[in-house]
């Protein structure tokens, strides 16, 4: 008796996610996600039953920040079968990625949505709100959106005698320029983006010998991908980095956070503001 | 010229171009600051610059463009054919692939050596099978063209492994391995590969008295009692450690070895083994040159000093083909 009361329950419970499942879906249209970024908002916005699929980087440690939701959900290889197969009311993606089928998912009278690539910490509630209206969700997306400005205008600048220098570098010599999200939230975080100071504009080239002249306060590298060696994990073993003594050289946990915009890019930014007090500029001198 | 004269002029080539790829960088650091960081210390900066940036990228010049200068003489002397290179008949791209086989794998960890490893195997391999076919009594052109051959399969076989990789950057590094460069390389690189391409000089120069003796012919030369199989063993384990060694720190660099012994020859006495010397001096002044190329020509983006060789050595090997229909050496 126990154990069939038990599994009537289950039953029950059973039915009652299937409901909320089919409620979830009637309350909004479906979404396929073909770009990593978009799989973010989607993974954050899309209520239970709406997610028909997104894409197969979302699952990528180094590219996706939630990879590990991204687990729970089926996935595409951005293959225009792929959408045709289950059939979602809405595409998002990105501008920059996949044209051909982005063009052929419009001719098939496929509703497609794309979103810029080029982020800054300025767009993400814009974003966050927009990607709330195609998915009915504007409740969710409205409180994340100005919960996300309210953070962003509440930073202070760091209690330091002069604004910290900071550059976002590795990867065999590239750094993080003008125009890209890290250089955004390197500036929210209350830092000066070395590299953009000097005129560097999106992911470039960044000699070394730059670095080593005018070092700057803190030097962000990635992390080497485990189990996966690239000569690109190189240059953060490289000797010179280890002898500018006045610079701190520091990492953020997740190798994707700054991939993409979203409400974790708040934590990048809070991380960056967590290395502030090793820095030179805003060490407190002993006995004050 | 005088076989003294050639080498000190050559001599002197080669150092101008490893000093003016000291005083050149992004940085900007006068000519005599740059001297004395490099000598005697004093502002940290300029010493950091100097020593651990600029000094390792110039000694690397000068070791594998010497490398690849003798690497290529030596092949067109065993080979008795002149349009042979490491480059061109695929030597350095099988000396990719093993690198690259060996260590985005993970076959090795990632240690250090994977590298190195892997490329002298690729050179060997690939020497190895040329000669295998040469022995078959295979034509000037149908030897290059194998030689071709094996170098597509190695630069594709590297692409496709890198690709496979589930380092995001892997893909972006294809480039570097088809197409060198000698950008942030350290001490630590230049330390690995002395050792190995003294070696492989080593066994080149030992080949040296055969090679002249072959460009009587291989009857000739037995005639005179060189010892061939000697010889080719020499010239193999030499090729390969130059070449996999040049390539293991600085990815496929092309063409230094088919240029340099054509500049040179007609300023020496036309016998191959005379050649390696001289041919190696100026491998070294082409290639720290290029270097200088490729880091100057677009100011702020840096070319792969693969693709400066290039520029240069594919015209000149098209004109090479054009001409050897008419006469070869």
């Amino acid at each position: 008796m126990k154990h069939f009361g038990k599994r009537v329950w289950t039953g029950v419970v059973a039915a009652a996610g299937l409901l909320a499942g089919t409620a979830g879906a009637l309350s909004g249209p479906s979404v396929a996600s073909l770009n990593v970024c978009t799989d973010q908002l989607v993974m954050l916005l899309a209520a239970p039953g709406q997610l028909k699929s997104i894409s197969n980087l979302s699952r990528d440690p180094t590219l996706s920040p939630l990879y590990e939701q991204a687990k729970q959900h089926p996935i595409n290889k951005g293959v225009a079968e792929e959408i045709l197969l289950v059939k979602p009311d809405l595409v998002v993606t990105g501008t920059f990625s996949l044209h051909n089928t982005t063009s052929l998912l419009r001719r098939l009278n496929f509703r497609v949505e794309e979103f810029k690539y080029s982020q800054s910490v300025e767009t993400i509630a814009a974003d966050i709100r927009r990607m709330g209206r195609l998915l009915e969700r504007t409740g969710t997306a409205e409180a994340m959106a100005s919960r996300f400005e309210h953070q962003l205008a509440g930073l202070e600048p760091l209690a330091c005698s002069r604004k910290p220098v900071a550059i976002a570098y590795g990867v065999r010599g590239v750094a993080m320029g003008k125009g890209t999200l890290a250089h955004s939230a390197i500036e929210a975080a209350g830092f000066t983006n070395m590299a953009a100071e000097l005129g560097y504009e999106g992911v470039t080239a960044f000699p070394l010998e730059l670095l080593v002249q005018d070092p700057p306060d803190l030097i962000i590298l990635p992390k080497p991908t485990p189990g996966a060696p690239a000569l690109a994990d190189e240059i953060l073993a490289h000797p010179v980095l280890a002898r500018l003594k006045a610079t701190v050289t520091g990492g953020f946990s997740s190798p994707a956070a700054l991939s993409c915009g979203g409400p974790f890019t708040m934590d990048a930014i809070q991380e960056l503001r967590a290395l502030a007090p090793l820095l030179t500029p805003c060490r407190k001198a002993p006995g004050s | 010229m005088s076989r003294p004269v050639l080498i000190s002029l050559l001599t002197v080539l080669g150092l101008a171009g490893f000093v003016l790829s000291l005083l050149i960088g992004p940085a900007r650091i006068g000519p005599v600051d740059s001297i004395e960081a490099l000598v005697a210390g004093g502002n940290e900066a300029a010493m950091i610059i100097m020593r651990e940036i600029r000094l390792p990228r110039a000694l690397l010049g000068v070791l594998i463009g010497f490398s690849l200068g003798v690497a290529g003489a030596a092949l067109q002397g065993l080979l008795r054919n002149p349009l042979a290179e490491p480059g061109i008949i695929g030597i350095s791209a099988s000396a990719s692939l093993g690198a690259v086989l060996l260590f985005y794998t993970g076959l090795a960890g990632a240690s250090f050596l994977a590298l190195p490893a892997g490329a002298l195997i690729g050179a060997a391999i690939c020497v190895l099978v040329l000669l295998a076919i040469s022995a078959m009594q295979a034509s000037t052109i149908t030897l290059i063209l194998a030689g071709i051959a094996l170098g597509s399969l190695a630069g594709a076989l590297t692409s496709l492994v890198l690709n496979l990789s589930p380092n995001p950057y892997a893909s972006y590094e294809i480039i570097f391995w088809l197409l060198g460069s000698l950008k942030d390389r350290t001490m630590d690189h230049v330390w690995l590969v002395i050792p190995l391409m003294i070696a492989g000089w080593a066994a080149l120069w030992a080949s040296s008295r055969t090679l002249d003796a072959l460009s009587l012919g291989e009857e000739g030369a037995s005639g005179l009692g060189a010892n061939i199989p000697r010889a080719r063993v020499l010239v193999v384990c030499g090729v390969a450690l130059c070449v996999g060694a040049a390539t293991a720190v600085s990815g496929a660099i092309g063409f230094v070895g088919l240029i340099v012994p054509h500049l040179v020859r007609p300023l020496t006495n036309r016998l191959p083994g005379q050649l390696l010397l001289p041919a190696g001096l100026a491998g070294a002044a082409l290639l720290t040159l290029a270097d200088i190329v490729a880091r100057t020509v677009i100011p702020e983006r840096e070319l792969n000093v693969g693709v400066v060789t290039a520029l240069i050595g594919a015209p000149f090997f098209l004109w090479l083909v054009i001409r050897s229909r008419k006469e070869l050496f």
